[in-house]
């Protein structure tokens, strides 16, 4: 029998709980939140989806293409500012808004990253920079449209009261409500992420990351694989924006300022940016550490720059890199063991 | 001792501080504890919890201590939203105080309003904060406000005689240019025949101000209305000072940032531009008419904080604790509506004076106190010579 | 526009520039030779500051000890980076750069608040030397004389590096070593050392600027990442790793600014970062540097 075969025959022998997909249980855990959690731990969680959705469209270009962005937050900004005004000034619905957060992020994407394929390493990375804080400052003094540094407060929640409708949510927040709207765009948004990097787009993008030179031999027209690579990071950077807003219930300067490229930047590598499924554990791993040690001192950055010194030194892969290895030496001992 | 009743005995210590805790009010303090802007987060910090301290020393409020939760805000609006939603539902406060930046504070009295918890902003000027489409019952401002502070400093200029010629320079945000637009529109009432000559923007945190300077110098003005502040106007006077700026306009300078607080006066020590007209919530150095109250107020605030010095900001996290006390005595009661409602229209006492807040706009009607300043031999920095005190206008005893 | 006046907007504009240069001279030459971005050189540039204004208090609190405090303070921060260099960031030399850049962000962090912890958050000052009271008057400018010293210390610290890199035999070393890091290995260099002494050289300069700048400036928590980007952004308009580079990209920036807040008078804020847009999307290897993309 052939190895395939032998593979299709295991795979009709298994048990019906071994095929379900392992996304869709913590996904339904996800979703128990509100029931089992306080209301606290719903605001956590819906923080740690955004974040994590934020993350993973950075992993697009750092872990999958190779491109090391340091203003990746700019089309975090412009969706959240796009959909705050909208849903805010203008009145309009959130279906509507969110989608245009998205197209705002693309376009942004579009334009700014035209200029920036077209350089590589550290210069991608400083205008990627330069760019992101042009965006800053035009939000930071466009008083009229962006609030200016005082912001656009008060943002409202969509209208989800047909939520009620489903059993089990019938007197829930609009908090919990919120959060589970979150949780399903942010799994939608995941999935089609996932998608992409399995496809052939994917694969080419991987193997932009490896050689750039060897896939420009071989035909491959780098600079507009890496500009999709780069509008299709600011249309998911687009959607966390957007509801990171209304979320925060504000839209503020402070949101594009670069710390937070930073931040974004160290969720995906504490993550593992090597692992499709790293920046989501590191986006929850940095939320939680935050909220937990800012509750004991005001030091969190020492603390912070302690963790990444230990994660550069002895876990380069990540958390999840860390555990994938762990993982496969302690099989790796158990399988010996057994020879 | 049997386990089980070991047991027993550590359940009820576990229980203990938790019946206690029930019995304190709590506070949620989220400020900025680190960054350029904790130079005042952390004063105003220490100036509530020495509020607690004293409050509680008398039996507190409505026989329930007071207890306040500080947090590092960063200055970061998100951070103090997330800090505002902790600190409500998962640590339980029932009154919020705190934010510094124009953009903290709008953010958290959003959070306040829909989780309806009173907050006290204790230095946020930004008009924003009040304005009518964002105003709800529970956000009351113990800050002054930027109209207030334009307004004072164009008086106190328009009294300035052979003064032709005006300049202004002020960082360049919504706090900048709403104290500039309020300052050279009460200018223009009060003295039409005043011409603003020149008007500089550095922008916030700007390490080099020297083109500003040299620029603003150009234009030779006969006095300078400055809304720089904290480290903004230290560098200002470092690096105006040697290229003749203040002796071109004759000292004739007003300042409207606070920059007369001995937190400012202290770190400047002799470099000071003495002769400057500067404003302070709280002089601390109150030569003339200083009330009692005040006297021993500023002497339990240098042994409170461990500083010879003290503190001009103090006062603001201070006033705050007393409004809130004042507030919940008045309501007999620790509810949301009930305490917003009482402190809407609500005289309340602080060591420097009564203040209230507007029953409308929630505005306290807090001023500053303004006056030039001079050298002391008592004192290595410098101080407000004979205090008076403004909100807008000067007002007499 | 008088020309004493125009004059006076050059002056000012040459003072920041020649400030700029003695800190990014520093980030330029750790990243032309060992080829790491520093983030933490804009904490040796604080932590320089603190330390001398500490120095300054210990020593005797008049201005005539700001000299041996400066040097002090500078001393110690050259300390402090050969430690780091030699105990931490050795092992990440092989490593992708973007770890090394997260390492120098950790440090950015840690020594942050360390900081904090030392000395507070509130607003320090130290006062101008006497010896460089007063001023100068130029052509109709006022020039004060510590600007001037800035100013000839900047042209000094540029002419005097310059020298030494293309004069002297260590300056042929660290030449080699930027260009091709291995062979220079292979030949039986010490390469190790010439790294230690390269980061301890910049380390020297950060802290000598942090120190010479608490005269005209408030010492505050966030000094740090103000002033890096400022020393990026000219050392990307002059060209990563070449250090007469760096003293025209200053020169250009300081000069920019100053007469630019004439044309746009809210310009400072986007100023910086326009040009650094528009310097990588023209010509992204800068005025001097060598022409990769």
């Amino acid at each position: 029998m052939s190895g395939a075969d032998i593979a299709l025959s295991r795979r009709v022998a298994w048990p019906l709980w071994r095929r379900i997909p392992w996304t869709l249980i913590v996904f339904l855990l996800a979703a128990m939140v509100p029931f089992l959690g306080s209301r606290y731990d719903t605001f956590l969680g819906t923080q740690i989806a955004i974040e994590a959705l934020f993350a993973v469209s950075l992993n697009l270009l750092l872990g999958t293409t190779g491109l090391v962005s340091f203003g990746h937050v700019a089309y975090f900004g412009i969706g959240a500012y796009a959909c705050g005004i909208l849903m805010k000034t203008y009145d309009v619905s959130f279906w509507i808004a969110f989608p245009a957060a998205g197209l705002a992020g693309a376009l942004g994407a579009l334009i700014f990253g035209f200029f920036c394929v077209r350089l590589s390493k550290i210069y991608f990375a400083m205008l990627t920079l330069a760019f992101s804080q042009i965006v800053w400052a035009i939000c930071f003094k466009w008083n009229d449209v962006t609030g200016g540094d005082q912001g656009l407060p008060d943002i409202p929640y969509p209208d989800l009261d047909w939520l009620s409708a489903i059993p089990g949510f019938g007197d829930s927040s609009i908090g919990d409500r919120f959060y589970i709207l979150t949780l399903v765009l942010v799994a939608l948004s995941l999935a089609v992420v996932w998608k992409i990097t399995r496809s052939p787009f994917g694969r080419m993008l991987t193997t932009i990351r490896d050689n750039p030179e060897r896939a420009a031999f071989i035909g491959l027209n780098v600079r507009a694989y890496e500009l999709a690579a780069f509008v299709v990071a600011g249309i998911f950077a687009g959607f966390a924006g957007a509801l990171f807003g209304i979320f925060n219930r504000g839209v503020f300067a402070d949101y594009v300022f670069w710390p937070k490229s930073a931040e974004v930047m160290i969720m995906t590598i504490l993550g593992g940016m090597n692992y499709f499924w790293g920046p989501p554990v590191g986006a929850f791993a940095l939320v939680w550490l935050n909220q937990e040690i800012t509750d004991y001192t005001e030091y969190w950055p020492f603390v912070l720059g302690a963790i990444l010194l230990v994660l550069l030194y002895a876990f380069p892969g990540g958390i999840v890199g860390g555990l994938v290895s762990g993982f496969r030496h302690l099989r790796h001992q158990l399988t010996a063991r057994r020879a | 001792m049997s386990l089980r009743r070991l047991l027993a005995l550590a359940c009820a210590v576990a229980i203990l501080p938790s019946v206690a805790m029930a019995d304190t009010i709590k506070i949620g303090f989220p400020i900025p504890l680190s960054g350029p802007t904790a130079s005042y987060g952390n004063p105003i910090l220490k100036g509530a919890q020495m509020a607690v301290e004293e409050i509680n020393a008398k039996g507190g409020v409505l026989g329930q201590k007071l207890e306040i939760l500080p947090r590092d805000s960063k200055a970061n609006a998100d951070e103090a939203v997330r800090l505002a939603r902790e600190l409500i539902i998962k640590d339980g406060v029932q009154f919020l105080i705190g934010t510094l930046t124009s953009a903290e504070a709008p953010a958290v009295s959003t959070i306040a309003k829909e989780n309806k918890i009173v907050f006290l902003a204790p230095s946020a000027k930004a008009m924003l904060l009040t304005a009518p489409q964002n105003l709800h019952p529970y956000v009351f401002r113990v800050a002054s406000t930027t109209a207030t502070e334009g307004q004072s400093g164009a008086y106190i200029v328009s009294k300035w005689q052979g003064v032709k010629k005006v300049a202004t320079i002020a960082p360049d945000y919504a706090y900048g240019r709403d104290i500039i637009a309020a300052f050279t529109e009460h200018l223009k009432q009060l003295r039409p025949d005043i011409e603003i000559v020149d008007q500089e923007w550095p922008k916030l945190g700007e390490p080099d101000l020297t083109p500003f300077i040299t620029a603003q110098m150009s234009k030779k003005p006969d006095a300078v209305y400055c809304a720089l502040f904290s480290g903004d106007f230290i560098t200002l006077v470092k690096q105006a000072t040697p290229l003749g700026y203040f002796k071109a306009i004759n000292n004739r300078l007003a300042d409207g940032g606070e920059v007369g607080a001995v937190d400012i006066t202290a770190a400047l020590g002799n470099d000071y531009p003495f002769g400057i007209w500067a404003d302070a919530y709280d002089p601390v150095v109150w030569p003339g008419n200083e009330p009692a109250e005040h006297k021993a107020f500023i002497t339990r605030l240098k042994a409170y904080m461990k500083s010879d010095v003290g503190s001009g900001w103090a006062i603001q996290g201070y006033s705050a604790v007393e409004a809130l006390a004042a507030g919940i005595q008045k309501a007999g009661s620790t509810n949301s509506d009930k305490v917003a409602a009482a402190l809407a229209g609500l005289t309340y006492d602080t060591p420097v004076g009564k203040r209230t807040f507007d029953a409308k706009t929630h505005n306290s009607d807090a001023g500053e106190f303004w006056g030039i300043m001079v050298k002391d031999p008592a004192y290595p920095y410098a101080i407000i010579s004979s205090p008076g005190y403004y909100n807008p206008l000067p007002v007499t005893n | 526009m008088a020309a004493s006046f125009l004059f006076s907007q050059f002056v000012g504009g040459l003072t920041t520039a020649m400030f700029l240069f003695l800190i990014a001279s520093g980030l330029s030459l750790v990243f032309g030779v060992m080829r790491v971005i520093n983030f933490a050189h804009g904490s040796f540039y604080m932590l320089g500051a603190y330390l001398a204004w500490q120095m300054v208090r210990w020593l005797h609190p008049s201005a005539e000890s700001f000299w041996p405090a400066a040097l002090l303070a500078a001393s110690s921060v050259a300390l402090l980076g050969v430690i780091v260099e030699r105990l931490l960031l050795r092992f990440l030399y092989g490593r992708e750069e973007l770890y090394q850049l997260l390492f120098t962000y950790a440090l950015v962090l840690i020594l942050g608040d360390a900081a904090k912890f030392a000395w507070g958050t509130a607003q320090l000052t130290v006062s101008r030397p006497a010896v460089l009271n007063g001023s100068i008057d130029i052509l109709g400018a006022t020039v004060p004389y510590y600007n001037l010293f800035i100013m000839l210390l900047g042209l000094a610290i540029a002419l005097g590096g310059w020298r030494l890199l293309s004069g002297s035999g260590a300056g042929r070393m660290v030449r080699a070593a930027s260009y091709d890091r291995e062979m220079l290995d292979a030949l039986g260099a010490n390469v190790g050392g010439i790294y230690t002494g390269m980061f301890a050289v910049s380390s020297f300069l950060a802290g000598l600027s942090g120190a010479l700048v608490t005269p005209i400036s408030s010492i505050v928590p966030g000094m740090d990442v103000e002033i890096i980007v400022q020393a990026f952004i000219v050392v990307v308009i002059g060209g990563l790793g070449s250090f007469w580079g760096t003293f025209w990209g200053s020169l250009i920036y300081g000069l920019v600014l100053s007469f630019g807040i004439l044309i746009f008078p809210s310009f400072s804020l986007f100023s910086v970062f326009a040009l650094m847009a528009v310097i990588l999307i023209v010509r992204p290897w800068g005025l001097l540097g060598r022409p990769i993309r």
